[in-house]
């Protein structure tokens, strides 16, 4: 039995999650019958793999907010059962140390058991990754260009985005499949309407600050709040090989925020769609995405809440075009890929109940040290990001890259990676 | 077992031939039979021959040191003539996509080049769309001196990397396997 306890605790959590999936497959016999009646291990049956990222990134005009930092360790454990039944999980630390008093988080990414009843029935229970854009079901570093994902597909979609439920999911002849679901949706009475500093003052602060629309309200099955189901809708099309065409559609009830009694608080509807494309041609690797969110029934919080920096916004948005020379220069060895990668996001696009943003003017503290001011950051800015993929084999990628902001210009920033993944 | 070694041993069961690897039955969609694949892959033969051939150990190891996965040393193969013309043999094998084995047929003709790819069995909840014709289609023409990579000559398929993955590997071996017989004399 796996204690509760124990998963406060990231390196013991990992080490009872391991301990408890071996259990599991060793108490189904060290020595299986098989087909033949042949003794098989339960290590048939298990697998392993993992992904990790490590950035460096130094904003060219306030070098001071340099940081360098084990963005994501990963670690995933499948376990195959009989009859079509398999389970997958996967375990993440971000910032590589994780405890109460440090900025790290452990945490589990997906845990579910899947049946397949026929090629167009497989039914899926538990956490898992939600079907939308590109990257959020595949973000190993060796899947996109760039040290760090695009913003589209942090921001607006919020990656890695999971949510616990039932779903769905289906192949055809065609090359189409689909998947659709009911699971838990976002809690806005999480959402935080006043800072004494800015959320962020820097891209990766922005990326890490969960100040978006719905990173800011996923609740991740920690204790989620589930009196609000939401459902979700996912189709695409790899029919013609190096051609990936798709979207998606989600629509659920949202936890309120509460008000004072007396105040009318219908309860909030989170709605988001979006479509992306991906191909290979001549060489190259061409994608596009763009998404599209909403929540209803915001002003009477947003009214509540006169003079936030930050309300609750009632719609926002994100699109990106990319380019990328996929076949690159070198050997299968070692190749160089460089890529160019055009974006646009706005996580206010409108409001219900306020104007919008009551943000300071002029030069604000960034953070409690003396001296260290700057502009308050808006919520939406065009980014071009230019730079190069350097894969090492096929599993490890050395990466570098140089991303200019139209409106937040203190953001613009040089980086480095260094990604990994095996399977 | 160290965690290392585990995943090593883990590893090189993936690609050996499925009288190696034995789990329980699971679910599993059976498309064609080896003969049926025949049929699809050399239409116009009026007869298969079934040989049982085998690679010199020196042969096989220098396959499994140039292509880095397990390569078997015994081959049945299913030779298509028509008339006295032979137009080339249809080797079946299996790989692993995620925990399930694929079982393939690989028709590679006389000339040694890749004449069609069938997929005979599919065991897995994900990755089938390597059963796309558009997909196998892309490995008609191949020989043994082409890279068969995916992301390299062979497209990937989001969601199925590793049933792509592996298949390609499989095609590989198969082609380089094939290659060798000819060789050596034991093909035509």
């Amino acid at each position: 039995m796996i204690e509760l306890r124990a998963l406060c605790e990231p390196a013991r959590a990992a080490r009872v999650v391991l301990s408890a999936v071996l259990l599991l497959a060793l108490s189904r016999g060290v020595a299986d019958e098989g087909a033949a009646g042949e003794k098989s291990s339960p290590f048939d049956r298990l697998r392993l793999w993992g992904y990790g990222e490590i950035y460096y990134t130094r904003p060219t005009r306030r070098p001071q907010d340099s940081q360098a930092d084990l963005a994501r360790a990963v670690f995933g454990i499948g376990y195959a059962f009989s009859d079509g039944t398999t389970f997958d999980s996967e375990y993440e630390v971000e910032h590589a140390v994780s405890s109460a008093s440090d900025v790290g988080e452990f945490e589990v990414e997906q845990f579910y058991v899947e049946h397949e009843f026929a090629p167009v029935a497989v039914l899926r229970g538990g956490l898992f990754l939600m079907p939308f854009g590109i990257l959020n079901e595949h973000h190993e570093p060796t899947n996109f260009y760039g040290v760090q994902r695009n913003f589209v597909e942090t921001l607006i979609i919020p990656s890695t985005w999971r949510e616990g439920g039932l779903e769905l999911s289906g192949h055809t002849e065609l090359g189409l499949s689909f998947a659709a679901g009911i699971t838990t949706g976002f809690d806005l009475s999480k959402w935080s309407f006043s800072s004494t500093y800015p959320p962020y003052h820097s891209a990766l602060g922005l990326e890490d600050s969960d100040s978006a629309p719905l990173q800011a309200t996923h609740q991740e099955l920690a204790l989620a709040n589930a009196e609000h189901l939401a459902v979700h809708l996912a189709a695409n099309y790899q029919g013609l090989p190096g051609l990936l065409v798709g979207g998606a559609v989600f629509y659920g009830g949202a936890v309120k925020v509460p008000l004072p009694a007396g105040v009318a608080n219908p309860a909030p509807e989170v709605a988001l769609w979006e479509g992306h494309v991906r191909g290979d041609l001549f060489g190259f690797d061409l994608s596009a995405v763009y998404a599209q969110g909403s929540i209803s029934n915001t002003a009477a919080a947003n009214a509540a809440n006169p003079g936030s920096p930050n309300p609750i916004p009632a719609g926002f948005y994100g699109a990106f075009a990319q380019a990328a020379y996929a076949k690159g220069f070198g050997t299968r060895a070692c190749r160089l890929a460089p890529f160019l990668r055009v974006e646009r996001y706005d996580m206010g696009s409108s409001y219900q109940g306020t104007q919008g943003p009551l943000i300071p003017s002029g030069l604000v503290p960034l953070s409690p040290a003396p001296g260290d001011t700057g502009t308050w950051p808006r919520g939406h800015d065009w980014v071009s990001t230019v730079g190069a993929n350097l894969f090492v084999g096929e599993d490890v990628v050395v990466k570098i890259d140089y991303q200019s902001f139209s409106t937040n210009a203190d953001f613009r920033r040089f980086d480095l990676g260094l990604g990994l993944s095996f399977d | 077992m160290s965690l290392r070694r585990f995943r090593s041993a883990l590893s090189y069961s993936l690609l050996a031939p499925a009288a190696l690897v034995a789990p329980a039955p699971v679910f599993a969609v059976d498309y064609l039979t080896a003969e049926q694949a025949d049929r699809l892959i050399f239409p116009s033969a009026d007869r298969f021959e079934v040989k049982d051939l085998s690679l010199e150990e020196a042969e096989r190891q220098a396959l499994e040191t140039r292509l880095g996965i397990p390569v078997r040393d015994r081959w049945p193969l299913r030779l298509a003539r028509q008339g006295d013309r032979y137009l080339g043999a249809v080797a079946v094998d299996d790989v692993i996509g995620r925990f399930e084995r694929i079982t393939f047929a690989v028709g590679v003709g006389a000339d040694g080049a890749v004449a069609q790819v069938e997929v005979l069995s599919y065991r897995e909840s994900h990755g089938y769309e390597v059963r796309l014709p558009a997909w196998r289609k892309q490995f008609v023409g191949k020989t043994a001196a082409s890279p068969l990579r995916v992301g390299e000559d062979i497209s990937n398929i989001s969601g199925a990397t590793l049933s792509c993955k592996h298949l390609t590997l499989g095609v590989r071996r198969i082609l380089a396997v094939v290659q060798a017989l000819q060789a050596s004399g034991a093909l035509p």
